[in-house]
């Protein structure tokens, strides 16, 4: 990952260098590493409030072979998780990079579209559930009212049936996080160089070829990235859940971050729950590093070779 | 793709009315909602404003101090973007430069403060604070939003400084400039889109943000989106109260964005170098 052909290090060098990183590392020991060492020794107590007489004590893997049983319900929120991550980024990455390429000339209005393609992610999350709690309430809700009209969910929310419920939770993530891609995507697409655009224009490419075989290749450093922290985030959605369904209908909806919760604050399972949280970290850590190695395999100035 | 046309593209009159009208709609109901007097809200069918009133936001902001928590959240969010963004582009910077000891790992380390559920990190970090005396302070709340944004930070940038050429900045030192001018006067400019970008989700990330700012802070340091909850009552929801939050919450972020695209779409200068 590294860049080959970096600057040559002398020692100014070497102390702007280490101005730059210092800071990053007592920040990372402060708010991650910390943390992280508490978190570990937390998952290896009895924390549980029902065991009162013992809390505090080391009880050294208990608590993730609690957790990792079959019946505990982990992986079915894992699985849950991963099913929802793979539907929602897919779609939130394809409307965001469409949506860029078609903003991507200069005309007057294009700061006002920006903007307004922006506003449900300006939203907070607990609010963006609370709307569309109003939007699709039984009776006086304004979508409920007109799927009504179309004969749809007529006397059954939209939240009380499994699959619909599954549904609406992802469509809301779309509609609240697309624009992430969209200005992701479009701030790449306006940092290309221009000259192989220009040339192959010259050569009288379609806009389309332009865009498959130079302007694609060209983004994909700044997509990957884009996709990695939008499938991070998307793993970890609560407020939006936790305020529409609480995780149900049954446990239909309860994703990780909402079992990690109901874990922690319902059940009072303190050292599961920090023992969940490393596990959910762990196998986080594991599917990016995967993805990574996967995605970046490829050679990188492709692009230039083909113009 | 002419750059210097001023009129919009065909796909753009194909693809944004359309997507304009999906993302505006759940909005404008909002809107039109936190205009409504409270027996006008729940109605079937659904109407518009009949008889607008401020009776919501005055509500909202005077009669449950939310004045204060919007104060909470503009000076919280404002100092964690300021802090993330120096930190992290210094080390985004670094990262995509420079042979960093052990850079590789301390690279990837840095995922690990944004993955996993945020309960993870908000409890023992509450139980850190409390020692150090930053639980109940904007700061502490301002370090904790600072330290998820700061991995978006450093490899975005990363990413940005990527695709700027190095042969600037060696050309830069050729001339005389030091490490440090030729970070701040050719590729900090440069990158600056991409800064840009960053910079509006850091705050919006900030911004939103309710875990942490719930367990780091209470009374009088909360933020808008903590407070929020406390709409939702036993005799039920406060809807005209939540669609005035919502509405007076995006209002900073539409302005910090609408300005910041200045930098973002201006276009950029590139052509520097003869690829």
């Amino acid at each position: 990952m590294t860049r080959s052909g970096a600057i040559p290090i002398d020692p100014s060098v070497r102390r702007f260098l280490w101005i730059c990183i210092l800071p990053v590392i007592l920040f990372l020991v402060l708010v991650s590493l910390a943390p992280l060492v508490l978190a570990l020794i937390d998952s290896l107590r009895e924390m549980s409030l029902a065991a009162i007489s013992r809390h505090g004590k080391f009880v050294g893997l208990q608590n993730f072979i609690t957790v990792l049983s079959a019946d505990s319900g982990l992986f079915g929120a894992l699985l849950k998780t991963a099913l929802f991550v793979l539907i929602v980024v897919p779609i939130e990455f394809a409307l965001g990079l469409l949506i860029a390429m078609a903003l991507n000339r200069e005309f007057r209005s294009r700061r006002l579209w920006v903007t307004i393609l922006l506003l449900p992610t300006m939203v907070a999350p607990v609010v963006v559930g609370l709307i569309w709690d109003f939007l699709l309430m039984p009776n006086y809700g304004l979508f409920t009212w007109v799927m009504n009209n179309f004969g749809w969910f007529q006397g059954r929310p939209v939240f009380s049936q499994p699959l619909s419920a599954f549904a609406a939770i992802a469509i809301i993530d779309v509609w609240e996080w697309t624009p992430f891609m969209m200005l992701f995507m479009l701030a790449g697409l306006l940092g290309l160089p221009r000259e192989p655009i220009e040339a192959a224009e010259i050569d009288g490419a379609s806009p389309w070829r332009v865009f498959w075989h130079i302007q694609l290749p060209l983004l994909r450093p700044i997509m990957i990235v884009a996709l990695m922290f939008r499938a991070i985030d998307a793993s970890k959605v609560f407020e939006t859940i936790f305020v529409l369904t609480g995780g149900g209908p049954g446990t239909t909806t309860e994703l990780i971050s909402i079992y990690a919760y109901r874990t922690a604050f319902q059940n009072w399972e303190l050292g599961d729950a920090a023992a969940i949280c490393l596990l959910i970290g762990f196998f986080s850590l594991l599917a990016a590093s995967i993805f990574f190695k996967l995605i970046s395999r490829q050679p990188e100035k492709e692009a230039m070779a083909d113009v | 793709m002419s750059r210097g046309s001023r009129r919009p593209s065909l796909l753009f009159w194909l693809v944004l009315p359309f997507m304009a009208f999906v993302t505006l709609l759940p909005y404008a109901w909002t809107f039109a909602t936190s205009f409504k007097r409270r027996s006008d809200i729940l109605s079937t069918p659904p109407t518009w404003i009949k008889d607008p009133s401020w009776f919501n936001y005055e509500s909202m902001l005077f009669t449950r101090g939310f004045d204060l928590y919007l104060l909470n959240s503009v000076i919280i969010g404002v100092s964690s973007t300021l802090l993330a963004l120096t930190v992290g582009t210094l080390a985004g910077y670094a990262f995509s430069r420079y042979k960093v000891p052990a850079g590789n790992h301390l690279f990837f380390y840095i995922l690990a403060t944004r993955l996993g559920p945020p309960i993870a990190y908000a409890l023992p970090m509450y139980f850190l604070f409390s020692e150090l005396g930053l639980l109940n302070t904007h700061l502490g709340v301002s370090i904790a939003h600072a330290a998820f944004n700061l991995v978006l930070v450093v490899w975005m940038m990363k990413t940005f400084f990527d695709e700027i050429p190095v042969e600037l900045e060696e050309a830069a030192s050729i001339d005389g400039c030091t490490a440090a001018q030729a970070f701040w006067r050719i590729s900090l400019p440069l990158a600056l889109p991409g800064l840009v970008t960053v910079a509006m989700f850091v705050f919006i990330f900030s911004w939103n943000e309710m875990l942490f700012a719930l367990m780091l802070s209470a009374g009088d340091s909360n933020t808008l989106p903590v407070m929020i909850p406390s709409l939702i009552q036993h005799t039920g929801t406060l809807r005209g109260e939540v669609a005035a939050a919502a509405i007076v919450q995006t209002i900073p972020v539409i302005v910090f964005t609408f300005v910041a695209q200045r930098h973002l779409l201006r276009g950029l200068t590139f052509g520097a170098v003869k690829g």
